[in-house]
């Protein structure tokens, strides 16, 4: 129909450029045109007494100027110049994308069957005028000599700029004069890098893209994301996030488990939301083993799923021994002293070395390496405190530290990276007379002016809002029973007011007492470090008074103290850019070395030694990043699927190596059953980026005339006539028409 | 081995409680069923009642005198009074230490075992003491069988972290009680030897500190008398203060 009107197919005027052949200025057309339009309403202006009104005078005289315009803008020679491929001397390159996704079978058929259906006349026409160079890719093209050689779709990733660069590469000085790229648009990077945009664009090849697939699956449950922490201590319990959507299973029950090795740990009965609604579920499980953990995260298929391999995602993580050591200085025989300890004695990743001062002349050492530790009381010197992954101070005055001391507890969280924690007690806090101390710009509170803040009183706890999501809090896995466990746990034998929550700090649990409503226990991150107040050195009493074999007094404090000193790490850190890789085994390892101080240090040797599936291993040097000091970083590539640790050594000078492990694990076939509607965006782009256009799959009838009209490969340029189009003459016809019958509906023929 | 900075003054005086009595610690006196059916009641006054049964032998001078010398020699912040705890209430919870006499007379239901079983197992800690003698042994240990059944008695060694904690405390001598003035005899009945004994939990801690064929309370209870040797009585201070703070820490 276009054609018949337009003679040229829409190409050419998508990609041409409007031209007037005259030799006559194109000044003087508008002159002309300007001077007709004056001379069609000199009538009008001279013959004021027609019954006619003005408003439709008016529209009779644009009619018959509009009808001028048109014949004098013919008399000028209009045209289209466009560049068109000269005949048989270009290549015309198909892909068709032959991942795993295009096997999907949608109306009976695959999405890859019904590529290589639709585009048998395409080759057909095109072959008429060009060379055809037929291609499948996945994660690279490969040329193919016919359709029929394709159609396995077992490609494990789609990389579709990947596989444009590499024909750009191929083709480099060959006559590319189009590409046509037929896919479902499921990259797995899903977008297409701007260098292969920008290349293509120099060689101005347009890509025309064909998109096949549903843009939404009908019947699908998809798990979309799971996130969780990359490195916790052993025998920590994790809590996962899992991101969920579903077309077509509104209102329906399924489940959703966490694996290891082949074993359940935890599943989680979940009931899904609206279509094509993101959704959040909690699965929280125990880890007990230390070293990498390949965690299994399924959802539970439902009958008459499309797909059900994005049903399950494995995330890996790092479960480290521990022990990570906590100093816990205590200014006075108390019950809160005793059941912390007790309460982390079936803790192996926690432990707990604590100085009490029973007597003015004496300090009671518990769980010390030997004779020697804390013998002289609290440490002075930075490698003596940077030992420790935790400092918990109880009932202590902070005049009892010596300004040197404080100084250093300061650098513990902001240099160090520890966790410090501050608890509630005669001696504690504003009676401590912490407002004053150097720390008190760490505390995660403004501490009340004066003293007279601690209150031998009971006190009732609950949640906040935030601690109903802190796994610190956690106390039972369901949410709601956690925040009713709360509510009922025994009172607290004492409180004390912490003051006023600074901004940027999180009141995770909150008590009342005295007919006030006082922050419980607050939280905040400083400098590398974390710093916390409970407010009370009175949880013991959680112990004695719930029923014995109770755990909720011994889970409260390992949480707590795990988020203490679980995140403090030693004076190497070693990280992975991805701690999954994805059909791509490119890795960047990096690390952060510090020395015994803990600055950073910019003279270490450091290196990695990978270890990877089938006794591969590696052995890297990792070099300085330009402009900051301490980091270090390497690149590899993983070759093969599977599970890889990568132990960081830094030594410097004669010092013995400190060092830390990271996993990563390369997943091979594991994208390309995610995000499986067609990516018609990401397909418009492509083509619009370079100059072509996107094509649906059942409707590829104009993309065979379209190929012609490009200046890419060898093309010349056309100057196609426009007086000529039948177009022209039917406007022509209808605005003298138009005037006619609006002449007779006024009454003035 | 004191850290460096500076205490406050008041943290040498340690009966600093509440106006209210509130306090961190509290001399907790258990308060049992007799088995010659001596069962009184609390409201009687001092020394209202036979001195020579159950639960409130020694009581309350002993306790107050001890809680003197506990608040001198270390930082516990205690009640400057006793307070009587019975096993017919989950108040008990509320005092993790607790000091029974005469527990060769002690008695108990089965809900008061399994309470005061519970009581020791979640983290609470019993200090017994003055019984004297095989046939005393005997009786105290039917009570105590009734409360844990299956866990073995155990004679201290000097080494034991509990005669550490505070004062070093590996020569230990016999205390007597009152009697000691009058006769020179440090042993009552047939209890010649004295044995310093305890029940464990699972993770090795003492829960039960057993002291047999001594009399501590009154060694408290006399120590203001001239008669009774300083010694005795010196001794019986650290080795209470010493289970209290083995109490306090482990």
């Amino acid at each position: 129909m276009f054609e018949l009107l337009f003679r040229y197919p829409p190409a050419v005027f998508l990609r041409g450029e409007f031209v007037l052949r005259s030799p006559w200025p194109k000044w003087l057309l508008l002159a002309v045109i300007a001077a007709a339009a004056a001379g069609l309403a000199l009538p009008y202006l001279l013959r004021p007494r027609t019954h006619l009104r003005g408003v439709h005078l008016g529209v009779l005289w644009l009619l018959q100027s509009l009808t001028a315009a048109v014949l004098l803008i013919l008399l000028w020679e209009p045209a289209i110049a466009v560049s068109e491929l000269a005949p048989q001397a270009n290549i015309v390159a198909v892909l068709v994308d032959d991942s795993r996704s295009m096997a999907l079978t949608e109306g009976g058929e695959t999405r890859e069957r019904r590529v290589l259906d639709a585009l048998q006349g395409v080759l057909r026409q095109l072959r008429r005028g060009f060379q055809v160079r037929l291609y499948g890719f996945d994660a690279a093209p490969h040329r193919v000599g016919s359709l029929t050689e394709l159609g396995t779709a077992q490609g494990a990733a789609t990389h579709i700029g990947a596989s444009l660069a590499r024909l750009d590469e191929q083709t480099a000085g060959l006559p590319v004069g189009a590409v046509i790229l037929a896919s479902d648009g499921g990259d797995n990077a899903g977008t297409v890098d701007h260098a292969v945009i920008d290349a293509l664009r120099q060689r101005r090849i347009p890509v025309h893209t064909v998109g096949v697939g549903a843009l939404q699956v009908e019947h699908d449950v998809e798990l979309e994301d799971v996130a969780l922490d990359s490195r916790v201590l052993a025998g920590s319990r994790v809590t996962a996030s899992l991101a969920i959507t579903q077309r077509g299973f509104a209102g329906r029950r399924t489940a959703v488990a966490v694996r290891a090795g082949g074993r359940v740990m935890a599943t989680h009965p979940i009931l899904l939301g609206a279509d094509g609604q993101l959704q959040r579920e909690e699965l929280v499980f125990d880890l007990a083993a230390a070293g990498p953990a390949t965690l299994q995260f399924t959802v539970d298929p439902l009958p008459g799923e499309a797909n059900r391999g994005n049903n399950t995602l494995t995330r890996l993580l790092d479960v480290e021994a521990g022990p990570r050591r906590i100093l816990y200085v205590e200014g006075e025989p108390r019950w809160e002293y005793k059941f912390i300890r007790r309460a982390l004695d079936d803790d192996q990743a926690l432990q707990l070395v604590s100085m009490l001062r029973v007597s003015e002349n004496k300090i009671y050492r518990q769980g010390v390496k030997d004779a020697s530790e804390l013998a002289d009381g609290f440490p002075q010197r930075p490698e003596e405190l940077f030992a420790y992954d935790g400092l918990i101070i109880g009932s202590v005055d902070a005049g009892y530290f010596s300004p040197a001391q404080q100084a250093l507890m300061r650098e513990f969280v902001d240099r160090r990276g520890g966790g410090l924690l501050l608890l509630g007690g005669r001696r504690s806090l504003a009676d401590g007379v912490w407002g004053g101390s150097q720390l008190a710009q760490l505390l995660p509170v403004v501490l009340p002016p004066g003293e007279g803040t601690f209150h031998r009183e009971h006190a009732t706890v609950s949640l906040t809002p935030a601690g109903e999501l802190s796994p610190i809090t956690r106390l039972l896995d369901d949410p709601a029973a956690n925040v009713a466990r709360w509510r009922t746990l025994p009172y607290l034998m004492d409180y004390q007011d912490p003051g006023t929550p600074k901004p940027g700090a999180t009141v995770l649990a909150q008590m009342q007492a005295g007919g006030r409503t006082l922050p419980l226990l607050i939280t905040q991150d400083y400098g590398r470090g974390r710093t916390a107040v409970l407010a009370t050195g009175g949880t013991w009493r959680w112990q004695m008074s719930l029923p014995l074999g109770d755990t909720t007094h011994a889970r409260f404090w390992q949480q707590l103290l795990r988020a203490l000193a679980g995140p403090t790490r030693g004076r190497v850190i070693a990280a992975v850019s991805a701690a999954t890789l994805l059909d791509d085994g490119h890795v960047q390892l990096s690390a952060e070395v510090r020395d015994v101080d803990y600055l950073p240090a910019a003279d270490a040797q450091v290196s990695v030694h990978v270890i990877g599936p089938g006794g591969a291993q590696a052995m890297l040097d990792m070099l300085a990043v330009p402009g900051t000091p301490g980091q270090y970083q390497a690149r590899w590539t993983a070759q093969l699927p599977g599970v890889y640790v990568a132990e960081v050594r830094a030594r410097r000078g004669g010092a013995a190596a400190d060092s830390d492990v990271v996993s990563f694990q390369r997943l091979d076939g594991v994208a390309e059953n995610f995000h499986t509607g067609q990516n018609r965006e990401l397909l418009s782009a492509l083509a619009a980026a370079t100059g072509g256009r996107y094509w649906n799959v059942d409707d590829l009838g104009g993309l065979p005339a379209a190929i012609p009209y490009s200046n890419a490969g060898v093309s010349v340029q056309q100057l196609k006539d426009l007086w000529n189009l039948p177009a022209v003459f039917i406007v022509l016809l209808l605005l003298r028409l138009g005037e006619w019958l609006l002449r007779r509906r006024w009454g003035a023929v | 081995m004191l850290g460096p900075g500076s205490a406050r003054p008041q943290d040498a005086g340690q009966v600093t409680e509440a106006p209210d009595g509130a306090a961190e610690f509290y001399w907790s006196r258990l308060r049992y069923t007799s088995a010659d059916g001596d069962t009184p009641r609390f409201g009687f006054g001092y020394g209202g009642f036979s001195p020579f049964s159950g639960w409130s032998r020694d009581y309350p001078k002993a306790d107050r005198q001890f809680l003197q010398a506990l608040a001198r020699l270390t930082r516990i912040q205690m009640r400057s009074t006793e307070q009587v705890v019975d096993l017919d209430s989950d108040d008990i919870f509320n005092y993790p230490w607790i000091y029974a006499v005469q527990v060769a007379n002690w008695t108990f239901t089965d809900a008061e075992a399994k309470r005061l079983r519970e009581y020791l197992l979640k983290g609470g800690f019993l200090m017994v003491d003055d019984f004297h003698g095989t046939e005393d042994w005997e009786r105290f240990m039917a009570g105590m069988r009734q409360v844990l059944p299956d866990r073995p008695v155990e004679d201290l060694p000097d080494s034991d972290e509990i005669f550490h904690v505070l004062f070093d405390l590996s020569h230990r001598m016999q205390i007597p009680g009152e009697q000691y003035v009058n006769t020179g005899r440090t042993y009552e009945k047939d209890g010649y030897v004295p044995k310093w004994r305890a029940i464990r939990d699972d993770k090795g801690r003492i829960i039960v500190a057993i002291c047999h064929n001594m009399h501590l309370g009154d060694a408290w209870e006399w120590a203001d008398m001239p008669e009774y040797p300083e010694a005795f009585a010196s001794m019986a201070f650290r080795v209470g203060i010493n289970y209290i703070i083995y109490g306090m820490t482990h």
